[in-house]
């Protein structure tokens, strides 16, 4: 491999950069937009099926905080109710905090270590689509009544076939599948991608801390999402084909579901933490405008907390009777989890001091991240210690700490985020003024709301009650938390007020609106479906802030055909040259395949046989190469 | 107009590449590591329902046969065989020895079908008898999962060897296979220690 200095004239590049656009943009007409396989495209449609999601969630979280907003009110009903409560928790977790936040990788990482496409493109749009499909299901279950009432962690024996009769609980665990195939996927796609994929010279310890946060979320997911894979299929097999597992007259034990449920459970929670920490310094760096301090450190930390997060999950199963021994080796964790995250805390505070911050938008939301997070992270350590523990369990105090946490580690970053790579992904600015009202209306809501939960708990209130009497001494607290919510629903207002407004009316953003350090803001707003015209290579973690006068590109890669290059592991060296697929309609046939086998499965076991035949006609259509296609023949005749 | 740019030239870096050089190789590593996490899940299973009860198999179920499930392993040991004889074969770029050696490993694939419907009968225990049948039945069928992907794959791979449509980059991906296979036989490996061996202790 060598570095020769060569000359580009203005006409090779020009025909060089109609020959990208052509040989990477989607095909036209429906069929075109149903088989894009650009990251870029599929990461944007996760991102605003997500935050439909999120919508959907958000009136579920209004609904109980207005059916609970005085003692003995009548809005719900008690089996609505339970309904409600468990579409919020499975909606926001499965189908809206992991998907964005992993969406966010499959856009932005590739941008961001300067590659063209995802690896495994075709794969990637498969998994959205059985995303979307676990999504509807879902909603689906809702509209005939048939909505999962027991808990986003649908706990047995109420879960199983005893006590939940119909099919509600089946859909949750069907949905519950499919969106774990669509995250794995994704971890295995972000993984090879940043393996593999990484500009020439991005060696491993000059990544992006953002990238280092997708590939730790990466081999998180990989370890624990197979656990609720099993564990719902299991639950599905007591319903449906009388196995036993979770039965205790037959040998069987219901705590093998809370320990399988929250082995995944718990790592699920820093699968949603983990990205927003890159968000964070993504948005800390470029806002200090000065590199990040402790850059080893931070990454050190990220991997420990990948690590620690699996040594948790007993936490949550501190009133079940385990020993002892075991309890106190749980709390242990779960106090020395606070740890690399409190390095991480003090290492951006350290990079704001050195440097010279500018308070927009983005940063306002990283600090609000800093202030909410660390009173949940206070929290956290307190129901760490089991004595405690068993004291609020099941209270409102956990329900107080648990949105802390996940609003403030996950909700704050990825706000944060939205005003942040917003103008590379549509190329125009999000308004400040109206981001700073969503800034302060957000924090007041999430404060009002959450915070008088910590005395509701610590007064007694129960989760997953549908209401309460008038002499409990609950109900002005209550009434409290549900101006707290409508706090949140208007600035969540001014949020997609801003949004609409910027597509019209927003400033250009340009190419580099924040004079950020990373390659994703090398190239234009937004990106080509090619990404790069001429791809980069880097020389250290800041490549646009050092970028020197004679910094070298990639040459020599086609662009007849969807070709990448292809780097070594560790040190990014130039290795193979490789040849992506061509967007194709069959990863939503597979999905479909997929889709009707998980469903057909709620009902009968047939559904075995059926799927086996369908996907495997799905799978043969998708892999079986279809020869050459004949512009590329043309082409190849032509460069003989 | 001509502006001089320093440029790595990557026009002469190879396609066809294997092992940890190739995306697929990772790819399928990534999916053999979320497998093998999901057997692991069943096993880890199987030996908690175990310490709640004091007879293991509990009654109604009788111990386990050895016969086919031990038959079953011989012949996947054995199908190694021939599947490493077609890696080293698509490794030399060898179409003919590549052929060949896919067409016998299908036929390894299809018995495979029929061993696994033995190994479930030699379980002696109906899956909703009580949680030990359940989990052998489940631990079985996770494993059986990848035995049919497997199967599909390999037969129709080789057809796909013996279509026009092959090219050399293709090579690349019947090593992969290959290392899928490896997978699939080592992973079956402990289960099979733990389903029929296991219940003897």
């Amino acid at each position: 491999m060598t570095t020769d200095a060569i000359q580009l004239d203005t006409e090779t590049l020009e025909r060089e950069r109609r020959e990208l656009e052509r040989s990477w943009s989607s095909r036209p007409g429906l069929l075109g937009w149903l088989s894009d396989t650009d990251h870029k495209s599929v990461g944007k449609r996760y991102i605003v099926t997500a935050l439909v999601f999120f919508l959907l969630g958000g009136i579920e979280a209004a609904l109980m905080r207005i059916q609970l907003a005085r003692p003995e009110n009548a809005l719900l009903d008690p089996d609505r109710y339970n309904q409600i409560f468990t579409m919020h928790g499975t909606t926001m977790m499965f189908l809206f905090a992991v998907p964005i936040l992993t969406a966010a990788g499959l856009y932005l990482v590739p941008l961001m270590i300067g590659t063209r496409n995802i690896a495994f493109p075709r794969l990637n749009l498969y998994g959205y689509y059985v995303y979307l499909i676990g999504g509807c299901l879902l909603y689906a279950g809702l509209l005939v009544n048939q909505a999962p009432d027991a808990g986003w962690f649908s706990y047995v024996p109420l879960a199983g076939p005893e006590y939940s009769l119909g099919k509600r609980i089946d859909i949750y665990a069907q949905t519950v599948t499919f969106t774990e195939i669509s995250a794995l996927i994704t971890s295995v796609e972000i993984i090879v991608t940043v393996f593999k994929q990484r500009a020439p010279g991005m060696s491993l310890n000059r990544m992006p801390l953002f990238v280092w946060a997708q590939l730790v979320t990466g081999f998180m997911v990989m370890f624990a999402m197979p656990w609720v894979a099993v564990a719902t299929q299991f639950l599905a097999a007591d319903r449906l084909v009388d196995t036993r597992l979770f039965d205790p007259s037959a040998g069987g034990e219901p705590l093998l579901w809370q320990h399988l449920f929250w082995f995944f459970g718990h790592p699920e929670v820093y699968i949603i933490f983990v990205p927003a920490l890159g968000f964070i310094s993504s948005i800390v760096e470029t806002f200090a405008r000065r590199p990040i301090f402790g850059y080893p450190v931070m990454v050190l930390s990220l991997v420990i907390t990948g690590f620690l997060s699996f040594g948790l999950w007993v936490h949550h199963m501190f009133v079940t009777g385990i020993p002892q021994l075991s309890e106190s080796f749980f709390s242990a964790m779960s106090m020395m989890i606070a740890i690399p995250t409190g390095v991480q805390i003090f290492c951006w505070i350290a990079t704001l001091w050195a440097g010279r911050p500018r308070f927009r938008v983005p940063l306002l939301f990283a600090l609000g991240f800093v202030v909410v997070f660390i009173i949940g992270g206070f929290t956290g350590v307190m129901v760490a210690s089991v004595p405690y523990d068993i004291q609020v369990h099941d209270t409102y105090f956990v329900v107080a700490h648990l949105h802390y946490v996940l609003l403030g580690g996950a909700v704050f970053p990825l706000f944060g985020a939205f005003y942040f790579w917003w103008p590379k992904v549509t190329g125009r600015m999000l308004s400040e003024r109206l981001g700073r009202w969503h800034f302060w209306l957000f924090v007041i809501g999430v404060n009002l709301t959450f915070f008088p939960m910590h005395q509701l708990g610590l007064a007694g209130m129960p989760r997953r009650i549908y209401t309460y009497l008038p002499e409990t001494g609950w109900g002005t607290l209550n009434l409290v938390a549900t101006i707290g919510a409508m706090t949140i629903a208007a600035s969540v207002a001014v949020f997609l007020v801003n949004l609409m407004w910027s597509l019209s009316e927003g400033a250009p953003a340009g190419d580099d609106p924040w004079e950020a350090p990373t390659l994703e803001w090398a190239t234009t707003s937004p990106p080509p479906p090619y990404n790069f015209h001429l791809c980069p290579t880097v020389q250290g973690r800041s490549p646009l802030w050092q970028r020197p006068a004679d910094q070298p590109v990639v040459s020599g890669l086609r662009t007849d055909m969807r070709e990448i290059l292809v780097t070594t592991m560790l040190d990014a060296e130039p290795d193979s040259r490789m040849r992506l697929p061509e967007p194709s309609v069959w990863p939503l046939i597979a999905a479909i395949a997929t889709g009707v086998t998980f469903i057909v499965l709620i009902f009968t076991p047939w559904g075995l046989p059926l799927g086996a035949v369908l996907l495997t006609g799905a799978f043969v259509g998708w892999g079986w190469p279809r020869g050459k296609d004949q512009r590329l023949q043309r082409s190849e005749e032509r460069r003989r | 107009m001509t502006a001089p740019v320093r440029a790595l030239d990557a026009s002469r870096l190879p396609t066809t590449v294997f092992d940890h050089r190739s995306h697929m190789w990772w790819g399928t590593l990534g999916f053999m590591l979320i497998e093998g996490t999901t057997l692991f899940v069943c096993v880890a299973s199987y030996y908690y329902l175990r310490v709640n009860v004091t007879d293991w198999p509990p009654e109604p179920a009788a111990l386990p046969s050895l016969f086919w499930p031990t038959l079953h392993v011989a012949v996947l040991l054995l199908s190694l065989v021939p599947v490493a004889l077609a890696d080293r074969a698509a490794r030399r770029l060898d179409l003919a020895g590549l052929r060949r050696w896919f067409v016998v490993a299908s036929l390894f694939a299809l018995s495979f079908l029929y061993l696994r419907w033995k190994d479930f009968e030699s379980l002696n225990v109906r899956w909703d008898a009580n949680a030990y049948g359940s989990i052998a039945w489940m631990t079985a069928g996770f494993h059986g999962t990848i035995l049919m992907l497997q199967v599909v794959e390999t037969v129709i791979f080789t057809g796909f060897l013996f279509s026009g449509d092959f090219d050399e980059r293709h090579f690349s991906d019947a090593t992969d296979s290959a290392f899928y296979w490896y997978f699939f036989v080592g992973s079956w490996i402990p289960l099979y220690l733990t389903l029929y061996l296991s219940p003897r202790l």
